[in-house]
Order: C-alpha cells, then structure tokens, then sequence
C-alpha cells in the first residue's frame, strides 16, 4: 500500500460522526479496507476527471470537467 | 437549554471543520499522484469540489455500514458490511474483495511473527530456568 492514503484514525472517525448508535464500532481489518474503499473513490474521481480533460482537450481538469464524471461515478459507488 | 445546545452545535460544527481539512489534505495529495501520473493538472476548486463529495459519500456509506451490521444483529461493523458497500459496480467489488484478502494475509503474518517471538521469548527463560533445576538437583 504505497502512496497517499486514508489514515485508519480519520476513516474511524469520519464514520463514527455518522453513525446514528452510539454503540456501533468497526473492526481493525474494516477499517483499513475502507480506507482503500475511500482512496479508490476519490482515485478515480481524479482519474476520470482527467480522462475528460483529455477527450476534451484541455489542460486543466476543472469543475466542468468533474461535473461530467460525477453521475456515473456516483451510480458506481 | 438553548444556550448548551448552540455550544454543541458549535463544537460539533469545527470539529466536522476539522475532519473535512484532514480529507482534503488527503484528496489533494491523491489528485497529485494522479496528476503527475497522467501529465494533467487539477484546478484548486476540482480538489476542492472531490474533497467535499468524499466527506458527503462518508455519511452514505456510515449509515449503510451500521444499517448492513445491525440487520446482521452485530454491533461492530466488519469486512463483509464493507464488501456489501462495494457491491454496484463489479470491478469495485473484485478489488475490493482483493484487498481484503490482502489485508486479512498481512494480519496473519503479523500475528505469526508476534506469537514467535513470544515463544522464542518463553523458550529461552524456560531454558535458563531448566538449568537451574538441574543445579539443584546436583
């Protein structure tokens, strides 16, 4: 696992703002996939992004570029 | 009353600040990666705009995790609520399911390499302890 990353810490807590019981905790091993899960989705919003900007041309992957990227990204998470 | 509870919806507020600051260093050190990766550059709202759907889909995904482990009487989320989480897309889940693997390997070594030393840890004070008995008996 090389590379940038979600520290399991941030993840714990980031879910646990969510969680409606406070009683709910997440395992160690659930934790750490869902940092990968996490680095996947924001990866291949990048990634996307990038490949439109590159369909299309420019240089620069701005909003516009992202806002193309986003539906289908959303419908595979 | 109102004023304890303006002063938990303040602490609550900076405290989802400062959690979003923590994603956003992360997604932009991820977007750089991709960035020099594929030669392109990220406009600052682009990060910025990433940065906040991560923090939104967080709450998704929390209140999936908890709904997935209560449905399987279980107070403690766990790899198989994950893998229910990646399931819309297959590639997703094929790499998903991966990772785990992976994870659950790693574990494991960890694990044998811990009990290892401890037994070798034992294994030389059970000897030492040995030699003395046998002194006494002498």
């Amino acid at each position: 696992m090389e590379g940038a990353g979600f520290r399991k810490e941030l993840v714990g807590k980031l879910l646990r703002l969510h969680f409606q019981d406070s009683g709910t905790r997440v395992s160690g091993d659930a934790l750490q996939l869902m940092a990968e899960l996490l680095k996947i989705f924001v990866t291949e919003a990048a990634v996307r992004g990038a490949r439109q900007a590159q369909a299309e041309d420019v240089a620069l992957v701005g909003v516009d570029q992202l806002e193309k990227v986003l539906p289908q990204l959303l419908l595979d998470f | 009353m109102e004023e304890e509870e303006e002063a938990e919806e303040q602490q609550r507020f900076s405290y989802q600040q400062r959690l979003k600051a923590a994603v956003h260093y992360t997604v932009g050190c991820l977007c750089e990666e991709v960035a020099s990766d594929k030669e392109i550059q990220f406009s600052k709202q682009t990060i910025a705009a990433i940065s906040e759907m991560t923090f939104r889909q967080c709450e998704n995904f929390a209140k999936d995790l908890e709904m997935f482990a209560r449905h399987a009487k279980r107070s403690t989320v766990n790899t198989e609520d994950v893998k229910l989480l990646a399931r819309r897309s297959n590639s997703l889940l094929k790499y998903i399911t991966e990772k785990n693997e992976e994870i659950a390997q790693l574990n494991l070594e960890r694990k044998a390499k811990k009990k290892k030393k401890s037994e070798d840890r034992n294994k030389n004070s059970r000897e030492s302890a040995e030699d003395g008995e046998v002194d006494n008996e002498n």
